[in-house]
C-alpha cells in the first residue's frame, strides 16, 4: 500500500514538474508583460566576468521567473493564498476590498535630502518657482495600516521638505486638500496616483497661486474613457479584490485649443504628441493615456488669449494634471527628468519662462539621481 | 540558487534527474559530482572554484595525516594545519576581520560560500576521524569531493560524517517509490520554508522593527515566538529539502530535526534540535573532554560549554554563546532539580518558554538589545498590548497555531500509532494529491520573486 502511494506521489509530482519545466523552456517567450506592465528579463548571454561572480546565475534566475509558464495566473493564486496566510500584505502591497495600498518602504533617501536641488534651481532662475509635492494613496489612505508598516508618514515627509525649501519657492499644500477630500474618488483604488478629479481639486489651488482664476468644475465635460483600469499596485499583486478603476478625461470645450504638441522622444527624435492618447488604453500601461508615452520634453502651444509661458517639471503624477493648465497659457513645456538621458539644460532654457512649476509625487522625491538632472 | 526557487525546482531538478537516470549505473557517482559542480556554477563560478579548492586542500591533508599516522606527533601537524585552514575558511566569511583575505583570494564583493559552516564541520570531522584511525583515508577523489560539494546537502542540508555518507553511497538504490518518498520529504521541506518560515519572518520583522523602548509585551512575545518558529522552519525546511532531493537520487539521508520545539522536556529538545550538529560537537569536542572529567559538576560544565559552542556556531558572536549557555544550563537544572514526574503539558510549556526566551538572544546581535527586549516582554515598557500588538495577533494567530501544531509530532503519531485507523487510510489515500497541492501552493507563493531565499542566518 505504502509503496503504491509513494509511486503515485512520485509520478504525479515529477510529471507536474516536468510539464511546467518543458512549457517554460520551450514555450513562447514574451518580451513584455501586459498584466505587470513591465518588460520581462531576456535570457542572459554568457560572459566570463558575470559567470565568475554569479551575475549570470542571477540573470538566469530572473529570466526563469519572468518566463515561468502561466506566470500571471500563478501571481493571481499567490495573492489569494498570501492574503489568507498572514497580514493582507502581498509583495509590499496591502490588499483589501476597498483599495490596494503601497506598504513598502522606499529604499530611496528621505525627500528632504533633495531640497538643495530645488534651491539650486531657484537661485539660478529669474522667474517664479512653484512647488507641489503630492502624496501617494498610501499617504492619504495609509492610516488603516499599522504604524510599523507605514514608517514616516508622507505628510511628515512633505512638511519636512517644505521647511527645507526656504528660498524664493512658493509651496503648495496639496496634502491637506487631498486629505480633506478623502471620501471622494481622488485616488485610484489600484494605483498609487491620483485620479483626474484629485488633480482637479489641487489644480484649483495651484492655479490661484500662479495668479489665475481656475476654470469651474461645471464648465468641463467629463468622459469616462474606461472603467477597467488597473494600476501599478495591481501590477505588483494581480489582485482584483477592489473594483476596477475609472479613468476620466476632463475637457473644456469652449476653452482654448491645443494648436501644436511636439515631443522630444527618448531617442532624441521629435514627434507629434497627444494630450489624451486613447490608443494607450489598449496596452498594459493605461495610465499613459494622459500625455502618452513618457518623454523627456513635451511642448504644447495653445490658442489661449495670453502670452504667458509655463515650464512644468514633473513625474507621472502630473500627467493628468497638465491638461487643466492648458486654458491659461499660450505655451507650456513639460519636462520629465526620469526619462531624460542627460541633464535638463540640453533640452530647455528655464529662463525663457516666467513661471516654473515642480509637480512630483512624494515617492519619487527621494530619487536624487533622477532629480539632479534638473540642475545639470 | 537555493532549493526553494523556481529555477531549481523547474529548471535544475528535472534536467539533473534526466541526466542522472540516463547515465549508466556505474558512472552515477560521477554524474552526481558533475551535477554538484553544475549546481555550484549556478551560484557562481567563483563558488565552484572555492569549493573545489576547499575539497582538494582537505583531501591532501587527509592523506598527509594518513601517511604520517605511524607517529602520532608527526600526524598531529597536518591535522592541526588542516583544522586551522578549515576554521579560517569559516571565520573568513562569517566575521568581518578577514577582509584582507577576501582581497587576497580575489573574492567578488558580495561573495558568501553558502553552507560553509556545514561542510567545514564535515571536513574537520573527517580529518579527526582519519587521525584517530576510525576511518581510512579514502583514495577515491570522486567520493571525497562529493562529500564536500554534494548539492542536496550544500545549502544547510543534513550534516553527515564521512563514513555515514559513504555508507549511504554504497547503499544507493534508485526506485520509483524511493522517489515518491523523496518528493514527499522535499515538498514538506519546501512548505516549511515557503509557507511557514517566510510568513513567520514577516511577523518577526514587524515586531523587531518597532523600537525596543516602545514595543508592547504582546508584540514582543509574538515576535520572539515567531523568530524561534521561523528559525526552526528554515533550518529543518532546508534539511528536509536536502534529504528529499538526495532520495530522488536513491540516497537515503537521515533526518536532522525530530520535532524538537514542543518537546515535553528540555532535554528532549536538546537531543532533537539539529541533532547532527549537536552530535558532531559531542563526538569531536565534548566527549573527549568528558573522559578526563570525573566529577559530575565538571561534566555538566562541559555540557554547557558544548551548547555555548553550538550557539557560537550559529551566530559567531557573544549572543549565540549566551543562547547556548542558557539552553545548556536549563537542561542541567532540569535534570538536577526536576526528578519527580510532572505533567506533560507543564513540561511542554516550560520547555517552549525557555526556548523562546533563549531565542531572543539568538535573534539579535547585541546582548544589551536582547536584555531590553526581554524587559519589554515582561511589560517593562508599560504596555501589555497596543493596537499594533492586536493587529499582529489578529493577522498571525492562525499561522502561529498551525505552525506550532506542525512543529510537534502529533500528526506523525496519528499516522504511525493507529495502524487500522480509518483516518490514516484516508490521509494515505489522498496524500499524493495533497503533496501535489502543496507543491502548487508553494510554487504560487514563489512565483513573484522566483525564489524564497531568506535564510535568517548565514550558515
Amino acid at each position: 500500500m505504502n509503496r503504491i502511494i509513494s509511486k503515485i506521489t512520485a509520478l504525479l509530482t515529477i510529471v507536474f514538474i516536468a510539464i511546467f519545466s518543458v512549457c517554460t523552456f520551450f514555450g513562447k517567450k514574451k518580451e513584455y508583460s501586459v498584466d505587470e506592465n513591465r518588460p520581462l528579463a531576456a535570457a542572459p548571454t554568457v560572459k566570463a566576468g558575470e559567470l565568475y561572480d554569479g551575475r549570470t546565475a542571477e540573470k538566469l534566475d530572473r529570466c526563469m521567473t519572468d518566463h515561468f509558464a502561466g506566470r500571471s495566473s500563478w501571481l493571481v493564486g499567490s495573492t489569494l493564498i498570501q492574503k489568507e496566510l498572514s497580514e493582507s500584505i502581498v509583495n509590499g502591497v496591502y490588499v483589501s476590498e476597498e483599495r490596494l495600498i503601497n506598504a513598502e518602504q522606499s529604499s530611496d533617501a528621505e525627500p528632504v535630502a533633495s531640497a538643495d536641488i530645488f534651491e539650486n534651481f531657484a537661485e539660478n532662475y529669474d522667474g517664479m518657482v512653484y512647488f507641489a509635492a503630492i502624496p501617494t494613496s498610501a499617504g492619504v489612505y495609509g492610516d488603516v495600516l499599522p504604524s510599523h508598516i507605514t514608517g514616516p508618514s508622507e505628510s511628515q515627509q512633505i512638511s519636512e521638505l517644505y521647511e527645507a525649501l526656504y528660498g524664493d519657492i512658493r509651496k503648495i499644500d496639496a496634502y491637506n486638500i487631498l486629505k480633506m477630500l478623502k471620501d471622494n474618488y481622488i485616488y485610484y483604488r489600484s494605483d498609487t496616483k491620483w485620479t483626474s478629479y484629485g488633480a482637479y481639486c489641487v489644480y484649483k489651488t495651484v492655479i490661484q497661486k500662479l495668479g489665475i482664476i481656475p476654470t469651474a468644475y461645471d464648465k468641463f465635460s467629463i468622459e469616462h474613457v474606461t472603467d477597467n483600469f488597473r494600476g501599478d499596485l495591481y501590477n505588483r499583486t494581480m489582485s482584483k479584490a477592489p473594483r476596477a478603476d475609472i479613468m476620466d478625461v476632463f475637457e473644456y470645450r469652449e476653452g482654448a485649443e491645443v494648436t501644436s504638441c511636439i515631443v522630444v522622444r527618448r531617442d532624441g527624435i521629435n514627434a507629434e504628441g497627444k494630450i489624451f492618447d486613447k490608443s494607450r488604453l489598449e496596452t498594459g500601461d493605461m495610465y499613459s493615456m494622459y500625455l502618452g508615452e513618457p518623454v523627456p520634453v513635451m511642448r504644447i502651444t495653445t490658442s489661449a488669449n495670453t502670452d504667458k509661458k509655463l515650464l512644468v517639471i514633473k513625474d507621472s503624477f502630473a500627467d493628468c494634471f497638465v491638461p487643466f493648465l492648458l486654458q491659461h497659457y499660450s505655451e507650456i513645456t513639460v519636462l520629465d527628468p526620469s526619462v531624460m538621458s542627460g541633464g535638463m539644460s540640453a533640452y530647455v532654457d528655464p529662463n525663457e519662462y516666467e513661471q516654473t512649476l515642480f509637480l512630483f509625487g512624494i515617492d519619487s522625491l527621494g530619487d536624487r539621481k533622477m532629480l539632479s538632472k534638473i540642475i545639470e | 540558487m537555493v532549493y526553494s526557487s523556481l529555477l531549481f525546482i523547474y529548471g535544475f531538478l528535472p534536467v539533473s534527474l534526466l541526466l542522472y537516470y540516463i547515465t549508466p549505473k556505474k558512472l552515477r557517482e560521477m554524474a552526481l559530482l558533475f551535477l554538484s559542480g553544475a549546481f555550484c556554477c549556478l551560484i557562481s563560478l567563483y563558488f565552484f572554484i572555492f569549493v573545489v579548492v576547499f575539497a582538494a586542500v582537505n583531501y591532501i591533508f587527509m592523506h598527509l595525516i594518513s601517511l604520517s599516522r605511524r607517529n602520532e606527533k608527526v600526524a598531529a601537524v597536518p591535522l592541526a594545519a588542516g583544522i586551522i585552514i578549515d576554521l579560517i575558511a569559516v571565520f573568513a566569511f562569517r566575521t568581518e576581520y578577514f577582509t584582507w583575505l577576501h582581497r587576497m583570494i580575489r573574492a567578488p564583493g558580495s561573495f558568501y560560500p553558502v553552507g560553509i559552516s556545514f561542510f567545514a564541520l564535515g571536513a574537520i570531522g573527517t580529518l579527526i576521524d582519519v587521525y584517530k584511525g576510525r576511518i581510512k583515508a579514502d583514495r577515491n577523489m570522486v567520493r571525497f569531493a562529493l562529500y564536500i560539494m554534494f548539492f542536496p546537502r550544500l545549502i544547510m542540508g543534513p550534516l553527515l560524517r564521512y563514513r555515514v555518507f559513504t555508507n549511504i553511497l554504497n547503499n544507493r538504490r534508485e526506485t520509483l517509490s524511493g522517489m515518491g518518498v523523496g518528493m514527499t520529504v522535499f515538498v514538506k521541506g519546501l512548505a516549511k520554508k515557503v509557507i511557514a518560515a517566510d510568513n513567520l519572518y514577516m511577523l518577526y520583522t514587524a515586531a523587531f522593527s518597532t523600537s525596543v523602548k516602545e514595543i508592547s509585551a504582546l508584540t514582543a512575545w509574538l515576535g520572539a515566538a515567531a523568530y524561534i518558529l521561523c528559525l526552526y522552519f528554515v533550518l529543518s525546511g532546508f534539511a528536509d529539502m536536502g534529504t528529499g532531493i538526495a532520495y530522488l537520487y536513491g540516497l537515503k539521508f537521515p533526518q536532522s530535526f525530530n520535532y524538537p520545539l514542543l518537546s515535553i522536556r528540555l532535554r528532549y529538545f536538546a537531543a532533537r534540535w539539529q541533532s547532527q550538529v549537536t552530535q558532531w560537537l559531542r563526538r569531536y569536542i565534548t566527549k573527549p573532554i568528558y573522559s578526563v572529567c570525573r566529577k559530575r559538576w565538571m561534566r555538566e560544565a562541559v555540557f554547557v560549554l558544548g551548547w555555548g559552542l553550538f550557539g557560537f556556531w550559529y551566530t559567531v558572536d557573544l549572543n549565540g554563546i549566551i543562547w547556548g549557555v542558557i539552553i545548556g544550563t536549563a537542561v542541567i537544572i532540569e535534570s538536577r532539580f526536576l526528578r519527580k514526574k510532572i505533567l506533560n503539558p507543564t513540561g511542554i510549556i516550560y520547555t517552549f518558554l525557555t526556548v523562546i526566551i533563549a531565542g531572543v538572544f539568538l535573534s539579535s546581535d547585541s546582548a544589551g538589545y536582547s536584555v531590553s527586549y526581554l524587559f519589554a516582554m515582561v511589560g517593562g515598557n508599560g504596555a501589555i498590548a497596543d493596537t499594533q500588538g492586536f493587529y499582529l495577533f489578529k493577522s498571525y494567530i492562525v499561522l502561529l497555531l498551525v505552525t506550532m501544531y506542525a512543529s510537534t509530532d502529533l500528526f506523525r503519531n496519528l499516522m504511525t500509532r493507529s495502524e487500522r485507523n480509518r483516518i490514516r487510510t484516508a490521509i494515505m489515500a489522498v496524500s499524493p494529491v495533497l503533496i501535489l497541492a502543496v507543491l502548487i501552493v508553494c510554487t504560487a507563493l514563489m512565483s513573484y520573486s522566483g525564489s524564497s531565499d531568506m535564510l535568517l542566518m548565514k550558515l
